[in-house]
């Protein structure tokens, strides 16, 4: 942790490049709760921290579900704008800032993908699945926190992994997942469910 | 006929991974407000779900930074919410409702708005919900109508009742009405006539004599009811044994 590089504050973002791909923060910063209610007084510095501290992964996972980097950044921007306007709406008895933000994201990339998804790039995507893990898989590799994950991910079964990446970092609906890994959606839903139990006690999550 | 039995928790996986499509996620949404263990579980895995983006961090462009600070400088942020808690259907009464319950208790909760006439027979009807709602083994399932709408059936075995519910289902000409019936091996025992709906939704009936392999039926038949089912079912679902 001693180590982790910080992104660069708006004063020496000139000077200074931004770090390399592999040097950004690894976990989100631990105290970005207390960060979201200064942001929702209205404080732009705390939002500047909030940006700099997940502005990786809100991009990377938009990335990830939409393929698309153009796509990707205006949901990133999406996501920042609704973190900024509906700070107020976080509430620390209910999880973690780092999970509130990152399912505004997610939902945000999903809600895009799956409203002006044509029907022929939906086949296209079903007929590779294998393309988003291996996305993932390849980037995963870089970090030590996304090293931990995949170690996680590697303890589950099979269906209960893919079932996971597939509708995570694809996008997929669990029916759309059940089809393409040709098992019934009912098994879906239940790998699903009993996966992120087992990832979630795997990554210490405390809640 | 199409019957759809769901246990809306095998859906939390799925919900934590926004894997269900915008009507699943409105309905299990509904649900998550009335189930407390739900919610806190889906907190669990929300936060499982977070760290998995951990496995996607790029660099995004440098200029969306400008262009949401930009942004943000000049957009207007929501005030601090009015908080909805104390408005959950179940915490008026008082009770513990149990997780799944949703349907069950808004109509539930129409009983409070009935006339004071009727208060000390209703009363008695509510407890009698209310016993099997809180029954450990209480299991909801949620069936849908051949001709529409869906009814809502809450079982305890250990009760041996069940109560019921609808939604939406057709209106019926007066001279008909829904009638509830159990099926077991012996054949159908009449479990009673469905009450007039009230904005589309019935007020929850109790339904006691329940034997382990009963199905539940929902046929249409005279208005004053019949002792033996005239026509097919528009609804019938197999009670969990």
């Amino acid at each position: 942790m001693s180590e982790r590089q910080s992104w660069p504050s708006p004063g020496d973002r000139e000077a200074s490049p931004p770090p390399a791909h592999d040097q950004l923060p690894p976990e989100l910063p631990g105290d970005l709760g207390g960060l979201l209610a200064r942001v929702a007084r209205g404080d732009q510095s705390a939002f500047e921290a909030v940006y700099d501290g997940v502005a990786g992964q809100v991009f990377g996972l938009a990335r990830s579900v939409l393929r698309d980097p153009a796509q990707a950044e205006e949901v990133a921007q999406e996501v920042f704008l609704e973190v900024w306007r509906t700070a107020s709406r976080f509430d620390a008895a209910r999880g973690s800032g780092a999970a509130w933000v990152m399912t505004l994201a997610h939902r945000r990339a999903v809600d895009r993908v799956r409203s002006q998804q044509a029907s022929a790039q939906r086949e296209f995507r079903a007929s590779s699945p294998e393309i988003d893990y291996d996305v993932v898989a390849e980037t995963v590799e870089a970090r030590l926190d996304a090293e931990r994950v995949r170690k996680c991910l590697g303890a589950l079964t099979e269906v209960q992994r893919e079932s996971i990446t597939l509708a995570y970092y694809g996008g997929n609906t669990y029916r759309e997942v059940a089809g393409l890994l040709g098992v019934a959606v009912g098994t879906v839903k239940t790998r699903m469910r009993d996966g992120l139990i087992r990832l979630r006690d795997c990554l210490g999550v405390d809640w | 006929m199409k019957i759809r039995r769901a246990d809306p928790h095998t859906l939390l996986g799925a919900y934590a991974l926004d894997a269900l499509t915008e009507a699943d996620r409105a309905r299990f949404g509904r649900h998550l407000r009335v189930c407390e263990s739900c919610r806190r579980e889906a907190q669990g895995l929300r936060e499982a779900t977070a760290k998995l983006a951990a496995g996607t961090v790029t660099r995004p462009p440098d200029r969306l930074r400008e262009q949401v600070l930009a942004t943000a400088a000049r957009t207007r942020q929501l005030p601090p919410p009015i908080r909805e808690t104390s408005a959950w259907p179940g915490r008026r009464w008082g009770m513990a409702v149990a997780c799944g319950l949703l349907a069950v208790a808004l109509a539930v909760g129409g009983i409070a708005i009935n006339t004071q006439r009727q208060l000390s027979q209703e009363q008695a009807h509510s407890r009698a919900i209310a016993a099997v709602l809180n029954a450990p083994d209480a299991t909801m399932m949620t069936a849908q109508a051949a001709d529409g709408g869906t009814a809502t059936i809450v079982m305890s075995h250990l009760d041996g009742a069940l109560v019921f519910t609808t939604a939406r289902l057709p209106i019926l000409p007066s001279s008909r009405r829904y009638e509830v019936w159990l099926m077991g091996s012996g054949g159908a025992r009449p479990a009673g006539m469905l009450p007039a709906p009230h904005q589309g939704m019935t007020a929850p009936m109790v339904v006691n004599g329940l034997a382990a392999g009963d199905k539940v039926g929902l046929t249409v038949e005279p208005a004053g009811g019949a002792s033996h089912p005239a026509s097919r079912p528009i609804l019938l679902l197999s009670l969990p044994v």
